[in-house]
Protein backbone atom coordinates (compact mmCIF):
# COMPACT_ATOMS: atom_id res chain seq x y z
CA UNK A 1 0.00 0.00 0.00
CA UNK A 2 1.26 3.46 -0.90
CA UNK A 3 2.32 5.54 2.09
CA UNK A 4 1.22 9.18 1.82
CA UNK A 5 1.93 12.11 4.14
CA UNK A 6 -0.53 15.00 4.16
CA UNK A 7 0.84 18.36 5.33
CA UNK A 8 -2.01 20.67 6.17
CA UNK A 9 -3.58 22.96 8.76
CA UNK A 10 -6.64 22.74 10.97
CA UNK A 11 -8.75 24.87 8.61
CA UNK A 12 -8.19 22.69 5.54
CA UNK A 13 -8.48 19.52 7.58
CA UNK A 14 -11.86 20.51 8.98
CA UNK A 15 -13.39 22.23 5.95
CA UNK A 16 -11.78 21.10 2.72
CA UNK A 17 -10.42 17.57 2.69
CA UNK A 18 -12.63 15.27 4.79
CA UNK A 19 -14.22 13.38 1.83
CA UNK A 20 -10.86 13.21 0.11
CA UNK A 21 -9.19 11.73 3.20
CA UNK A 22 -11.97 9.20 3.73
CA UNK A 23 -11.49 7.95 0.18
CA UNK A 24 -7.68 8.14 0.21
CA UNK A 25 -7.51 6.03 3.37
CA UNK A 26 -9.23 3.16 1.52
CA UNK A 27 -6.37 3.16 -0.99
CA UNK A 28 -3.27 4.30 0.91
CA UNK A 29 -1.67 4.48 4.30
CA UNK A 30 -2.10 8.11 5.36
CA UNK A 31 -0.28 10.18 7.97
CA UNK A 32 -1.39 13.74 8.65
CA UNK A 33 0.96 16.52 9.75
CA UNK A 34 -0.91 19.53 11.12
CA UNK A 35 0.79 22.91 11.00
CA UNK A 36 -0.46 24.07 14.38
CA UNK A 37 1.14 21.16 16.21
CA UNK A 38 4.26 20.67 14.11
CA UNK A 39 7.69 21.56 15.38
CA UNK A 40 10.54 21.46 12.91
CA UNK A 41 14.16 20.92 13.78
CA UNK A 42 17.52 19.77 12.58
CA UNK A 43 16.83 16.09 13.15
CA UNK A 44 13.17 16.04 12.28
CA UNK A 45 13.16 14.12 9.06
CA UNK A 46 13.09 10.36 9.21
CA UNK A 47 10.29 9.26 6.97
CA UNK A 48 9.16 6.22 5.02
CA UNK A 49 6.58 8.07 2.91
CA UNK A 50 6.16 7.54 -0.83
CA UNK A 51 4.66 10.98 -1.41
CA UNK A 52 3.75 14.15 0.46
CA UNK A 53 0.71 16.22 -0.44
CA UNK A 54 0.72 19.83 0.75
CA UNK A 55 -2.69 21.36 1.43
CA UNK A 56 -2.07 24.78 2.90
CA UNK A 57 0.16 27.82 2.54
CA UNK A 58 1.29 28.53 6.09
CA UNK A 59 4.94 29.17 6.91
CA UNK A 60 5.41 25.91 8.82
CA UNK A 61 3.72 23.94 6.05
CA UNK A 62 6.02 25.39 3.42
CA UNK A 63 9.07 24.98 5.66
CA UNK A 64 8.31 21.30 6.24
CA UNK A 65 7.81 20.74 2.52
CA UNK A 66 11.10 22.52 1.89
CA UNK A 67 12.97 20.31 4.37
CA UNK A 68 11.51 17.17 2.80
CA UNK A 69 12.50 18.38 -0.64
CA UNK A 70 16.00 19.27 0.51
CA UNK A 71 16.73 16.10 2.40
CA UNK A 72 14.85 13.32 0.61
CA UNK A 73 13.87 12.23 -2.90
CA UNK A 74 10.21 11.82 -1.96
CA UNK A 75 7.85 13.66 -4.36
CA UNK A 76 6.13 16.69 -2.82
CA UNK A 77 2.92 17.95 -4.43
CA UNK A 78 2.97 20.86 -4.83
CA UNK A 79 6.62 21.72 -4.40
CA UNK A 80 7.44 24.55 -1.96
CA UNK A 81 8.82 26.59 -4.86
CA UNK A 82 5.50 26.25 -6.70
CA UNK A 83 3.54 27.24 -3.59
CA UNK A 84 5.74 30.27 -2.95
CA UNK A 85 5.48 31.38 -6.57
CA UNK A 86 1.70 31.12 -6.64
CA UNK A 87 1.42 32.93 -3.30
CA UNK A 88 3.63 35.77 -4.49
CA UNK A 89 1.54 37.16 -7.30
CA UNK A 90 4.24 39.49 -8.58
CA UNK A 91 6.80 36.70 -8.85
CA UNK A 92 4.57 34.37 -10.83
CA UNK A 93 3.47 37.24 -13.10
CA UNK A 94 7.11 38.03 -13.82
CA UNK A 95 8.01 34.42 -14.52
CA UNK A 96 4.94 33.67 -16.65
CA UNK A 97 5.42 36.81 -18.72
CA UNK A 98 9.08 36.00 -19.26
CA UNK A 99 8.13 32.54 -20.55
CA UNK A 100 5.61 33.95 -22.99
CA UNK A 101 2.30 33.27 -21.24
CA UNK A 102 -0.20 36.01 -21.96
CA UNK A 103 -1.03 37.79 -18.71
CA UNK A 104 -2.48 41.26 -18.17
CA UNK A 105 0.08 44.08 -17.83
CA UNK A 106 1.13 44.54 -14.23
CA UNK A 107 3.12 46.90 -12.06
CA UNK A 108 4.35 46.84 -8.47
CA UNK A 109 4.65 50.32 -7.02
CA UNK A 110 4.46 52.22 -3.70
CA UNK A 111 0.82 52.53 -2.62
CA UNK A 112 0.86 56.34 -2.73
CA UNK A 113 2.00 56.52 -6.37
CA UNK A 114 -0.56 57.26 -9.12
CA UNK A 115 -2.12 54.16 -10.73
CA UNK A 116 -0.21 53.00 -13.81
CA UNK A 117 -3.34 52.02 -15.79
CA UNK A 118 -6.71 53.67 -16.42
CA UNK A 119 -8.61 50.42 -15.86
CA UNK A 120 -7.06 48.30 -13.16
CA UNK A 121 -7.49 45.82 -10.38
CA UNK A 122 -5.32 46.02 -7.27
CA UNK A 123 -4.80 42.51 -5.93
CA UNK A 124 -3.34 41.33 -2.65
CA UNK A 125 0.41 40.82 -2.82
CA UNK A 126 0.84 37.61 -0.86
CA UNK A 127 -2.09 35.24 -1.19
CA UNK A 128 -1.60 33.33 2.04
CA UNK A 129 -4.48 34.11 4.35
CA UNK A 130 -7.73 32.14 4.27
CA UNK A 131 -10.16 35.02 3.83
CA UNK A 132 -11.61 35.63 0.41
CA UNK A 133 -11.43 38.19 -2.37
CA UNK A 134 -13.64 41.19 -1.50
CA UNK A 135 -13.66 43.73 -4.29
CA UNK A 136 -14.25 47.45 -3.84
CA UNK A 137 -15.33 48.68 -7.26
CA UNK A 138 -15.06 52.33 -8.33
CA UNK A 139 -16.09 53.91 -11.62
CA UNK A 140 -13.67 56.71 -12.53
CA UNK A 141 -14.55 58.80 -15.63
CA UNK A 142 -15.80 55.73 -17.43
CA UNK A 143 -12.87 53.60 -16.25
CA UNK A 144 -13.12 50.74 -13.83
CA UNK A 145 -10.88 50.68 -10.76
CA UNK A 146 -11.06 47.65 -8.47
CA UNK A 147 -9.32 47.24 -5.12
CA UNK A 148 -9.16 43.93 -3.33
CA UNK A 149 -9.92 44.80 0.29
CA UNK A 150 -7.10 42.47 1.33
CA UNK A 151 -4.58 44.60 -0.57
CA UNK A 152 -5.68 47.71 1.32
CA UNK A 153 -5.56 45.84 4.63
CA UNK A 154 -2.03 44.67 3.88
CA UNK A 155 -0.87 48.25 3.37
CA UNK A 156 -2.72 49.49 6.47
CA UNK A 157 -1.53 46.65 8.66
CA UNK A 158 1.34 47.70 10.90
CA UNK A 159 2.62 44.10 10.99
CA UNK A 160 3.39 44.08 7.29
CA UNK A 161 6.57 45.90 6.47
CA UNK A 162 5.61 46.92 2.98
CA UNK A 163 3.57 49.73 1.54
CA UNK A 164 3.05 48.51 -2.01
CA UNK A 165 0.24 47.79 -4.43
CA UNK A 166 0.22 45.14 -7.13
CA UNK A 167 -1.69 46.59 -10.10
CA UNK A 168 -3.04 44.40 -12.87
CA UNK A 169 -4.57 45.92 -15.98
CA UNK A 170 -8.31 45.23 -15.96
CA UNK A 171 -9.57 42.91 -18.70
CA UNK A 172 -13.27 43.22 -19.42
CA UNK A 173 -14.66 39.76 -20.13
CA UNK A 174 -18.13 38.29 -20.45
CA UNK A 175 -17.01 35.03 -18.81
CA UNK A 176 -14.38 34.00 -16.36
CA UNK A 177 -12.78 30.68 -17.31
CA UNK A 178 -11.55 28.26 -14.69
CA UNK A 179 -9.26 25.35 -15.44
CA UNK A 180 -8.42 22.70 -12.83
CA UNK A 181 -5.32 20.65 -13.47
CA UNK A 182 -4.29 17.36 -11.84
CA UNK A 183 -1.13 16.52 -13.73
CA UNK A 184 -2.12 16.53 -17.39
CA UNK A 185 -5.82 15.98 -16.69
CA UNK A 186 -7.63 19.27 -17.12
CA UNK A 187 -11.22 20.20 -16.25
CA UNK A 188 -12.81 23.26 -17.86
CA UNK A 189 -15.49 25.56 -16.45
CA UNK A 190 -16.80 29.05 -16.99
CA UNK A 191 -18.80 31.44 -14.86
CA UNK A 192 -19.97 35.04 -14.79
CA UNK A 193 -17.00 37.10 -13.52
CA UNK A 194 -16.97 37.36 -9.77
CA UNK A 195 -17.07 41.17 -9.99
CA UNK A 196 -20.48 40.90 -11.66
CA UNK A 197 -21.84 38.03 -9.60
CA UNK A 198 -19.94 37.31 -6.38
CA UNK A 199 -21.64 33.92 -6.06
CA UNK A 200 -19.32 32.14 -8.45
CA UNK A 201 -20.99 28.75 -8.18
CA UNK A 202 -24.41 30.11 -9.15
CA UNK A 203 -23.37 30.56 -12.77
CA UNK A 204 -20.51 28.08 -13.05
CA UNK A 205 -20.90 25.49 -15.79
CA UNK A 206 -18.74 22.72 -17.14
CA UNK A 207 -17.53 23.39 -20.68
CA UNK A 208 -15.72 21.47 -23.39
CA UNK A 209 -11.97 21.65 -23.60
CA UNK A 210 -10.65 24.86 -25.18
CA UNK A 211 -7.40 24.09 -26.95
CA UNK A 212 -5.82 27.49 -26.27
CA UNK A 213 -6.61 27.33 -22.57
CA UNK A 214 -5.31 23.78 -22.42
CA UNK A 215 -1.97 24.80 -23.90
CA UNK A 216 -1.66 27.86 -21.69
CA UNK A 217 -2.61 25.91 -18.56
CA UNK A 218 -0.19 23.05 -19.11
CA UNK A 219 2.60 25.46 -20.01
CA UNK A 220 1.96 27.64 -16.93
CA UNK A 221 1.84 24.59 -14.66
CA UNK A 222 5.14 23.38 -16.07
CA UNK A 223 6.80 26.79 -15.68
CA UNK A 224 5.73 27.09 -12.05
CA UNK A 225 6.26 23.37 -11.32
CA UNK A 226 2.62 22.81 -10.35
CA UNK A 227 1.29 19.26 -10.38
CA UNK A 228 -2.09 20.40 -9.06
CA UNK A 229 -3.53 23.81 -9.83
CA UNK A 230 -6.49 25.95 -10.63
CA UNK A 231 -6.04 28.71 -13.18
CA UNK A 232 -8.30 31.68 -13.97
CA UNK A 233 -8.59 33.24 -17.40
CA UNK A 234 -10.41 36.20 -18.91
CA UNK A 235 -11.15 36.74 -22.60
CA UNK A 236 -10.66 40.25 -23.97
CA UNK A 237 -12.92 41.94 -26.50
CA UNK A 238 -10.43 41.03 -29.21
CA UNK A 239 -10.78 37.35 -28.30
CA UNK A 240 -7.43 36.89 -26.54
CA UNK A 241 -7.23 34.80 -23.38
CA UNK A 242 -5.30 36.21 -20.44
CA UNK A 243 -4.18 34.19 -17.43
CA UNK A 244 -5.17 36.29 -14.42
CA UNK A 245 -4.62 34.00 -11.42
CA UNK A 246 -2.85 30.79 -10.51
CA UNK A 247 -3.60 28.80 -7.38
CA UNK A 248 -1.64 25.89 -5.94
CA UNK A 249 -4.54 24.62 -3.80
CA UNK A 250 -7.31 23.69 -6.22
CA UNK A 251 -10.60 23.01 -4.49
CA UNK A 252 -11.27 19.58 -5.97
CA UNK A 253 -14.69 19.53 -4.29
CA UNK A 254 -15.97 21.74 -7.14
CA UNK A 255 -15.38 18.92 -9.64
CA UNK A 256 -17.72 15.95 -9.88
CA UNK A 257 -16.00 13.17 -7.92
CA UNK A 258 -13.04 15.54 -7.76
CA UNK A 259 -11.74 14.17 -4.47
CA UNK A 260 -11.61 10.65 -5.95
CA UNK A 261 -9.93 11.82 -9.13
CA UNK A 262 -7.40 13.79 -7.15
CA UNK A 263 -6.66 10.97 -4.70
CA UNK A 264 -6.10 8.56 -7.62
CA UNK A 265 -3.82 11.12 -9.25
CA UNK A 266 -1.75 11.46 -6.06
CA UNK A 267 -1.35 7.70 -5.75
CA UNK A 268 -0.16 7.57 -9.36
CA UNK A 269 2.56 10.11 -8.51
CA UNK A 270 3.95 8.25 -5.48
CA UNK A 271 7.57 7.19 -5.41
CA UNK A 272 7.85 3.82 -7.10
CA UNK B 1 27.16 52.16 -17.28
CA UNK B 2 23.96 52.68 -15.28
CA UNK B 3 23.88 50.96 -11.92
CA UNK B 4 20.94 50.62 -9.54
CA UNK B 5 21.52 49.93 -5.85
CA UNK B 6 18.61 48.25 -4.05
CA UNK B 7 18.91 49.45 -0.48
CA UNK B 8 16.83 50.30 2.59
CA UNK B 9 18.95 53.37 3.19
CA UNK B 10 20.77 55.93 1.08
CA UNK B 11 23.53 56.53 3.66
CA UNK B 12 26.11 54.35 5.39
CA UNK B 13 27.73 51.71 3.19
CA UNK B 14 25.31 52.35 0.31
CA UNK B 15 26.55 55.93 0.05
CA UNK B 16 30.18 54.81 0.03
CA UNK B 17 29.47 52.19 -2.61
CA UNK B 18 27.64 54.74 -4.75
CA UNK B 19 30.62 57.09 -4.52
CA UNK B 20 33.01 54.28 -5.46
CA UNK B 21 31.03 53.50 -8.61
CA UNK B 22 30.67 57.19 -9.47
CA UNK B 23 34.40 57.72 -9.05
CA UNK B 24 34.88 55.14 -11.77
CA UNK B 25 32.57 57.08 -14.09
CA UNK B 26 29.29 55.18 -13.65
CA UNK B 27 25.81 56.61 -13.17
CA UNK B 28 24.27 55.30 -9.98
CA UNK B 29 20.74 55.48 -8.62
CA UNK B 30 19.77 54.22 -5.18
CA UNK B 31 16.32 52.58 -4.99
CA UNK B 32 14.71 52.54 -1.55
CA UNK B 33 11.19 51.55 -0.45
CA UNK B 34 10.17 55.15 -1.11
CA UNK B 35 11.07 55.35 -4.79
CA UNK B 36 11.33 51.78 -6.08
CA UNK B 37 8.73 50.99 -8.75
CA UNK B 38 9.04 47.48 -10.12
CA UNK B 39 8.02 47.70 -13.74
CA UNK B 40 9.58 48.49 -17.11
CA UNK B 41 11.28 51.60 -15.65
CA UNK B 42 13.77 49.27 -13.95
CA UNK B 43 15.02 48.06 -17.32
CA UNK B 44 16.92 51.30 -17.85
CA UNK B 45 19.86 50.06 -15.74
CA UNK B 46 22.63 47.67 -16.81
CA UNK B 47 23.30 46.20 -13.38
CA UNK B 48 21.72 46.00 -9.94
CA UNK B 49 23.47 45.66 -6.61
CA UNK B 50 21.29 44.04 -3.95
CA UNK B 51 22.42 45.75 -0.78
CA UNK B 52 19.21 45.00 1.18
CA UNK B 53 17.36 41.71 1.12
CA UNK B 54 13.78 42.44 2.22
CA UNK B 55 11.56 40.26 0.08
CA UNK B 56 9.27 43.20 -0.63
CA UNK B 57 10.36 45.14 -2.52
CA UNK B 58 14.09 44.32 -2.99
CA UNK B 59 13.98 40.59 -3.71
CA UNK B 60 11.01 41.22 -6.00
CA UNK B 61 13.04 43.86 -7.85
CA UNK B 62 16.04 41.55 -8.18
CA UNK B 63 13.83 38.77 -9.48
CA UNK B 64 12.28 41.12 -12.04
CA UNK B 65 15.68 42.41 -13.18
CA UNK B 66 17.13 38.92 -13.59
CA UNK B 67 14.02 37.72 -15.43
CA UNK B 68 14.64 40.53 -17.89
CA UNK B 69 18.30 39.71 -18.38
CA UNK B 70 19.84 42.31 -16.07
CA UNK B 71 22.50 40.93 -13.68
CA UNK B 72 22.00 41.33 -9.94
CA UNK B 73 24.98 41.06 -7.59
CA UNK B 74 24.79 39.31 -5.15
CA UNK B 75 22.21 37.28 -7.06
CA UNK B 76 18.58 37.31 -5.98
CA UNK B 77 18.27 33.70 -4.89
CA UNK B 78 21.32 33.71 -2.65
CA UNK B 79 20.24 37.03 -1.12
CA UNK B 80 16.74 35.68 -0.39
CA UNK B 81 18.13 32.53 1.18
CA UNK B 82 20.48 34.45 3.46
CA UNK B 83 17.56 36.51 4.72
CA UNK B 84 15.34 33.52 5.51
CA UNK B 85 16.53 31.81 8.68
CA UNK B 86 15.50 28.32 7.61
CA UNK B 87 16.95 28.65 4.12
CA UNK B 88 20.18 30.01 5.61
CA UNK B 89 20.36 26.92 7.80
CA UNK B 90 19.96 24.74 4.70
CA UNK B 91 22.70 26.68 2.91
CA UNK B 92 25.09 25.75 5.71
CA UNK B 93 23.90 22.15 5.84
CA UNK B 94 24.18 21.75 2.07
CA UNK B 95 27.88 22.61 2.06
CA UNK B 96 28.32 19.22 3.66
CA UNK B 97 31.02 19.62 6.26
CA UNK B 98 29.96 22.84 7.98
CA UNK B 99 28.04 23.01 11.23
CA UNK B 100 25.17 25.14 12.39
CA UNK B 101 23.49 24.83 15.79
CA UNK B 102 20.40 22.60 16.16
CA UNK B 103 17.16 24.59 15.93
CA UNK B 104 13.43 24.42 16.59
CA UNK B 105 10.83 26.10 14.40
CA UNK B 106 7.12 26.25 15.24
CA UNK B 107 4.31 28.17 16.86
CA UNK B 108 4.66 29.15 20.49
CA UNK B 109 2.01 26.56 21.38
CA UNK B 110 3.77 23.69 19.64
CA UNK B 111 7.12 24.74 21.11
CA UNK B 112 5.59 24.80 24.61
CA UNK B 113 4.24 21.31 24.06
CA UNK B 114 7.46 19.85 22.71
CA UNK B 115 10.42 21.54 24.40
CA UNK B 116 11.76 20.28 27.71
CA UNK B 117 13.79 22.08 30.38
CA UNK B 118 16.96 20.29 29.25
CA UNK B 119 16.63 21.89 25.79
CA UNK B 120 17.43 25.35 27.19
CA UNK B 121 19.17 27.78 26.98
CA UNK B 122 18.09 28.65 23.45
CA UNK B 123 18.49 31.74 21.33
CA UNK B 124 15.36 33.34 19.94
CA UNK B 125 16.00 34.76 16.46
CA UNK B 126 13.71 36.60 14.01
CA UNK B 127 12.59 34.23 11.23
CA UNK B 128 13.41 36.62 8.40
CA UNK B 129 16.46 38.55 9.35
CA UNK B 130 20.19 38.26 9.33
CA UNK B 131 22.61 39.89 11.72
CA UNK B 132 22.13 39.97 15.47
CA UNK B 133 19.21 42.40 15.55
CA UNK B 134 16.33 41.19 17.72
CA UNK B 135 17.97 38.08 19.12
CA UNK B 136 18.03 37.09 22.79
CA UNK B 137 18.87 34.19 25.07
CA UNK B 138 15.87 32.28 26.45
CA UNK B 139 16.22 30.11 29.52
CA UNK B 140 12.61 28.94 29.64
CA UNK B 141 9.71 28.91 27.20
CA UNK B 142 7.80 31.15 29.63
CA UNK B 143 10.23 33.98 28.88
CA UNK B 144 8.81 34.29 25.38
CA UNK B 145 6.10 36.86 24.91
CA UNK B 146 4.33 35.88 21.68
CA UNK B 147 0.84 35.46 20.26
CA UNK B 148 -0.34 31.84 20.12
CA UNK B 149 -0.09 31.59 16.33
CA UNK B 150 3.24 33.41 16.08
CA UNK B 151 5.99 31.35 14.48
CA UNK B 152 9.33 31.32 16.24
CA UNK B 153 12.85 30.17 15.46
CA UNK B 154 14.89 29.00 18.42
CA UNK B 155 18.49 27.89 18.16
CA UNK B 156 20.68 25.96 20.57
CA UNK B 157 23.05 28.25 22.45
CA UNK B 158 26.67 27.31 21.74
CA UNK B 159 29.00 28.15 24.58
CA UNK B 160 32.14 29.52 23.01
CA UNK B 161 34.11 32.38 21.52
CA UNK B 162 32.19 34.54 19.05
CA UNK B 163 33.65 35.94 15.84
CA UNK B 164 32.47 37.98 12.94
CA UNK B 165 34.45 37.13 9.83
CA UNK B 166 34.29 39.46 6.84
CA UNK B 167 35.52 38.37 3.45
CA UNK B 168 36.09 40.45 0.33
CA UNK B 169 37.55 38.45 -2.54
CA UNK B 170 40.36 36.44 -0.97
CA UNK B 171 40.86 38.84 1.91
CA UNK B 172 39.56 37.73 5.28
CA UNK B 173 39.16 39.98 8.30
CA UNK B 174 38.35 38.26 11.61
CA UNK B 175 37.11 40.04 14.71
CA UNK B 176 36.29 38.70 18.14
CA UNK B 177 33.08 40.08 19.56
CA UNK B 178 30.91 39.98 22.62
CA UNK B 179 28.38 37.11 22.23
CA UNK B 180 25.12 38.12 20.52
CA UNK B 181 26.22 41.71 19.91
CA UNK B 182 25.50 43.06 16.44
CA UNK B 183 27.91 44.22 13.75
CA UNK B 184 28.02 47.76 15.10
CA UNK B 185 29.43 46.84 18.52
CA UNK B 186 33.09 47.20 19.48
CA UNK B 187 35.23 44.29 18.31
CA UNK B 188 38.86 43.24 18.42
CA UNK B 189 40.72 42.29 15.27
CA UNK B 190 42.56 38.98 15.56
CA UNK B 191 44.65 36.88 13.21
CA UNK B 192 42.55 34.54 11.14
CA UNK B 193 43.11 30.94 12.19
CA UNK B 194 43.62 28.20 9.61
CA UNK B 195 40.33 26.46 10.47
CA UNK B 196 38.36 29.71 10.00
CA UNK B 197 40.19 30.43 6.76
CA UNK B 198 39.33 26.96 5.41
CA UNK B 199 35.70 27.38 6.43
CA UNK B 200 35.39 30.76 4.70
CA UNK B 201 36.88 29.49 1.44
CA UNK B 202 34.58 26.48 1.48
CA UNK B 203 31.59 28.74 2.04
CA UNK B 204 32.39 31.37 -0.59
CA UNK B 205 33.36 28.86 -3.24
CA UNK B 206 30.22 26.75 -2.73
CA UNK B 207 27.97 29.74 -3.36
CA UNK B 208 30.25 31.82 -5.63
CA UNK B 209 30.23 34.72 -3.20
CA UNK B 210 32.40 37.75 -3.95
CA UNK B 211 32.08 39.12 -0.41
CA UNK B 212 30.02 38.77 2.74
CA UNK B 213 30.33 37.72 6.34
CA UNK B 214 29.82 34.80 8.68
CA UNK B 215 29.18 34.89 12.41
CA UNK B 216 31.03 31.95 13.88
CA UNK B 217 31.20 30.46 17.37
CA UNK B 218 34.08 28.24 18.40
CA UNK B 219 32.65 25.87 20.98
CA UNK B 220 34.74 25.80 24.14
CA UNK B 221 34.62 22.10 24.96
CA UNK B 222 34.93 20.67 21.43
CA UNK B 223 36.79 23.41 19.54
CA UNK B 224 34.27 22.96 16.69
CA UNK B 225 33.23 25.94 14.59
CA UNK B 226 29.51 26.65 14.27
CA UNK B 227 28.09 29.14 11.77
CA UNK B 228 25.38 31.07 13.63
CA UNK B 229 24.65 33.72 11.03
CA UNK B 230 25.55 34.58 7.47
CA UNK B 231 25.16 37.69 5.38
CA UNK B 232 25.64 38.63 1.75
CA UNK B 233 26.13 42.32 2.38
CA UNK B 234 27.19 43.51 5.83
CA UNK B 235 27.90 47.17 6.56
CA UNK B 236 31.60 46.37 7.05
CA UNK B 237 31.65 48.90 9.92
CA UNK B 238 34.28 46.86 11.74
CA UNK B 239 36.50 46.18 8.75
CA UNK B 240 39.82 46.73 10.49
CA UNK B 241 41.95 45.29 7.74
CA UNK B 242 43.73 46.98 4.89
CA UNK B 243 42.01 49.31 2.39
CA UNK B 244 38.55 50.67 1.80
CA UNK B 245 35.90 47.90 1.67
CA UNK B 246 33.48 49.93 -0.49
CA UNK B 247 36.08 50.47 -3.17
CA UNK B 248 37.21 46.83 -3.09
CA UNK B 249 33.61 45.62 -3.39
CA UNK B 250 32.83 48.02 -6.23
CA UNK B 251 35.86 46.64 -8.11
CA UNK B 252 34.77 43.04 -7.55
CA UNK B 253 31.21 43.80 -8.70
CA UNK B 254 32.40 45.55 -11.85
CA UNK B 255 34.78 42.70 -12.65
CA UNK B 256 31.99 40.16 -12.15
CA UNK B 257 29.68 42.21 -14.37
CA UNK B 258 32.25 42.15 -17.17
CA UNK B 259 32.56 38.37 -16.81
CA UNK B 260 28.80 37.93 -16.97
CA UNK B 261 28.53 40.25 -19.96
CA UNK B 262 31.22 38.37 -21.87
CA UNK B 263 29.28 35.12 -21.39
CA UNK B 264 26.13 36.56 -23.00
Amino acid sequence: MVNIGIITDKFHLEHKISEFLKYLKTKAKVTIYIEESCILGSNYLKTDKDLFFVKGKGKIIIALARLIENETTIPVINSPRAILLTMNRFLNSTLLQKEGIKIPDFSFIPYDYPPPFEDFIVKNIIDQKKYKFRPLIKKNNGHINVFDERAINEVDNEKENYRYFYYQKFIKSKWEYKVYGFGEDLFFYKQIPILVNPNKMETRKKIDEIQELKEMSLKAMKIIDLKAASLDFLKSKSGEYFLTDVNSLPNFNYIENGYKKFADFLISQAKK
Amino acid sequence: MKIGILSKRTGFFTEKLKESFENKGHNVKVYTKENLCINKTLLENDLYVMKSKDQIPFVYAGYYAEANGIPVIPNTEISYKHKNRLEAHLLIKNVGSLLSPPYYYGTIESLKNNLKDKDFPLILKPTTSSGSVGIKVINSINEIDAESNEILYLEKFINGTHYIVYFIGNEICTLEKVPLENEHSEMTKIDTSEDIKALIFKWKSKYNLLFGHLDIVKEIYSGKLYIVDSGTFPQFVNWKCEGDPASKIANLILKKYEELKSKL
